[in-house]
């Protein structure tokens, strides 16, 4: 939407005062998210029964958006359908910075009234330049301010990723996905039904902001595919831009008069879209959570020959079969190389060929770690790091797991190169549930992408593979 | 808006001809086959002389898909007697199988060495408009749906890519003992294609089945292109 301005929207997406209109007890659940808000939040409710909750809570309640003091950056409105107009109308005469609606019941429900109602949403907003999100949406998260729409998001600094989501569930789902991944989520923006305020504005604001170095998207179809596939373009070569495309329909009408038009369904054309924009295209919201784990958790690979280290020989089969379905390869090691681990790796139920059949090398102690990846990192033929399975129980001591980790650590800070970690739900170092939860939270508090199989660990960073060494063999 | 489309659209045309499709082509730099029309006779020899023996003659009438069924197309016409004789003996097949058709006239092509057959297409998707298709022709296309696609207007890494993207891409690059096809050739001609594509919003539709791919170069034989539904 060209008539809004930059300013204005960034006013609106990074709040210092917020009123939330229409809230309704015994939850009050729109207030009660913005608890840790830093900055001044209002409440608007006109229904005398509502008041005194909210007043309970100690926040400020007005009768009206035109009576309170001062600027307001950004409101959140969650009134019913036909009362949404005159909140609108309101806060175009307040002049406040947006509009996030959580109010539902417009086109979607696809009934006459519910279509009037939006038009006229779309008129009024049109007219005033007002920046509105949703409606029929969850509205905006913002780690730094703590404007939030649900429980479980986080407060604090940083940020790795931004999110945009067509679906307020998604939206949520990536956000709490990536944040048990240990990452960073800066922004998440759950964009409804996109009546002024469509992804492509969504995605070209992300794409400036220098607080969001990555950003990952749920789409089910787009108002302007031209823009959009323009914008998404240049938005992955100043970051990377994964997208998650729902749904397989075919969205409107075509005529099919050739050969071509025949083959070419809707779905073929996102894929190409992705593939021609530079996108990183994944299929489901585990893949979307990988995807950005290793993006953000991993070093830059620069190629596809990778080290891996199982645990037994069946898992040394195992691990290379996903990782050569993924295109990688496991390429045998140096002379050199081979002559250092004879030194010290057990060949009896081992081996140090590549894939590493290791578990009676490493045991549950460091050195022999440290070994290994000590000769990897001199190993001039790795240049997509290692990826390890790694042990979900029988660290003997509580500083063993640290130690492990350190070294880890020290081989992606010395080589450049990523160490994704493998916790196969079926392995054999499987430990139980809770144990296992434990070691994982250890291990991501670390920053490192960790995966429950080898499939999705290999799909993972062959997908950062290509999005790092896109364009390098052409 | 371009004059060969122009003229079709005043006629009340959807589709263009072969030949105004290769006209349009063409003289958008695709390496098409020199595909003259002819209304006589005489001027069926005189075009037939300039391309160069033998040559193909078909019948050309928007309304006419499937030439060959009624005797619209003669193969191998080697000297100038022989393109009179095609040029009755069509005319006549098609005044019996289609008496009432809107008939142009006859198209004299150039008869171009087999090549590796590929399909290049185009199609206006509704989401995200002109797109650019690539295959192998024949069975590759028609049974095993291997194509790739990209999102006109194509940048020289998208050519690149469309074609390398199809499973069958090595049967282009030389597998099993085959000639190397000049993919170079055909990245050029795709971009050429992308570039009418994106001049002319009128085409909704377009293939170019079969072109040949040669061991040097690359040539568009048979062109069409349907028109949108509306003016763009």
């Amino acid at each position: 939407m060209a008539l809004i301005d930059q300013e204005r929207l960034h006013r609106a997406l990074n709040p210092r005062t917020l009123a939330v209109v229409g809230d309704k007890g015994p939850q009050y659940n729109w207030l009660t998210n913005q608890k840790d808000f830093t900055g001044e939040l209002y409440s608007v409710q006109l229904d005398e029964n509502e008041i005194p909750g909210i007043e309970e809570k100690g926040i400020t309640n007005y009768k009206s958006l035109k009576d309170i003091p001062g600027d307001i950056d950004l409101v959140i409105c969650a009134v019913p359908r036909q009362v949404a107009p005159y909140v609108v109308a309101d806060a175009i005469e307040k002049g406040v910075g947006g509009i996030s609606m959580f109010t539902s019941g417009f086109a979607e429900t696809k009934e006459p009234q519910g279509i009037e109602l939006q038009e006229k949403l779309v008129q009024m907003c049109t007219d005033a330049g007002m920046p509105l999100v949703g409606p029929n949406c969850m509205g905006v998260y913002d780690r730094h301010l703590a404007v939030k729409f649900g429980n479980g998001l986080e407060h604090g600094d940083g940020g790795d990723i931004s999110v945009i989501s067509q679906s307020g569930t998604h939206g949520i789902g990536i956000t709490n996905g990536a944040q048990s991944a240990g990452v960073k989520v800066r922004r998440t923006i759950s964009i409804g039904n996109s009546i002024i305020l469509n992804e492509s504005d969504y995605l070209a604001y992300l794409m400036n902001d220098p607080e969001t170095p990555a950003i990952a998207m749920y789409l089910e179809g787009t108002k302007d595919g031209r823009r959009f596939s323009n914008i998404l373009r240049q938005a992955t070569k100043k970051k990377p831009v994964i997208v998650w495309k729902g749904g397989r329909s075919t969205a409107g009408a075509r005529a099919v008069n050739s050969h071509t038009g025949s083959l070419a369904s809707s779905q073929a054309i996102w894929d190409a879209m992705l593939k021609q924009t530079g996108a990183i295209a994944v299929a489901s919201i585990e893949e979307a959570v990988d995807a950005i784990a290793g993006l953000v958790h991993t070093k830059q690979p620069t190629g596809r020959n990778i080290a891996l280290i199982a645990m037994t020989g069946g898992q040394s089969v195992a691990i290379t079969d996903q990782f050569e379905s993924y295109g990688f390869n496991i390429p045998e090691l140096s002379d050199a190389s081979y002559a250092r681990f004879a030194e010290f790796f057990t060949v009896i139920g081992g081996s140090y060929r590549n894939p590493f059949d290791a578990a009676s090398t490493i045991r549950s102690e460091a050195e022999n770690l440290q070994k290994i990846l000590e000769i990897l990192a001199d190993e001039s033929v790795i240049d997509a790091g290692v990826a390890l399975e790694f042990r979900s129980r029988g660290f003997e001591k509580p500083g063993d797991l640290d130690e492990i980790l350190d070294l880890l650590d020290d081989y992606r800070n010395k080589t450049d190169h990523p160490v994704i970690l493998l916790m196969p739900t079926h392995g054999v170092l499987s430990g139980n549930t809770e144990e296992a939860a434990q070691v994982k939270d250890r291990v991501v508090a670390r920053g490192f992408a960790v995966y429950p199989s080898f499939q999705r660990g290999a799909q993972a960073l062959g997908r950062i593979v290509d999005y790092h060494t896109v364009g390098a063999e052409a | 808006m371009n004059d060969i489309i122009a003229a079709a659209r005043a006629r009340g045309r959807s589709q263009l001809t072969e030949v105004e499709a290769k006209q349009l082509l063409g003289a958008g730099g695709v390496p098409v086959a020199d595909t003259r029309l002819a209304t006589t006779a005489e001027e069926a020899v005189s075009a037939a002389d300039s391309i160069g023996y033998p040559v193909v003659m078909k019948i050309v009438s928007p309304e006419i898909a499937h030439k060959s069924d009624i005797g619209g197309v003669v193969l191998g016409v080697e000297n100038a007697t022989s393109v009179s004789a095609a040029f009755a003996k069509i005319t006549d097949a098609v005044a019996k199988a289609a008496p009432n058709a809107d008939v142009d006239g006859i198209a004299v092509q150039a008869m171009v060495p087999q090549g590796t057959e590929v399909i290049v297409g185009g199609t206006t998707d509704p989401q995200f408009g002109p797109v650019m298709m690539f295959g192998l022709g024949g069975v590759f296309v028609e049974i095993l749906e291997d194509v790739s696609f990209r999102i006109v207007p194509l940048e020289q890494r998208d050519a690149h890519d469309l074609i390398r993207e199809i499973k069958g891409f090595p049967l282009l690059d030389g597998a099993r003992g085959q000639e190397k096809a000049d993919v170079a050739a055909l990245e050029q001609l795709v971009l050429k294609v992308s570039a009418v594509m994106e001049d002319n919003p009128d085409i909704a539709e377009l293939d170019l089945n079969p072109v040949f791919a040669y061991t040097d170069g690359a040539i568009a034989v048979d062109a069409h292109i349907v028109l949108s539904s509306e003016v763009a």
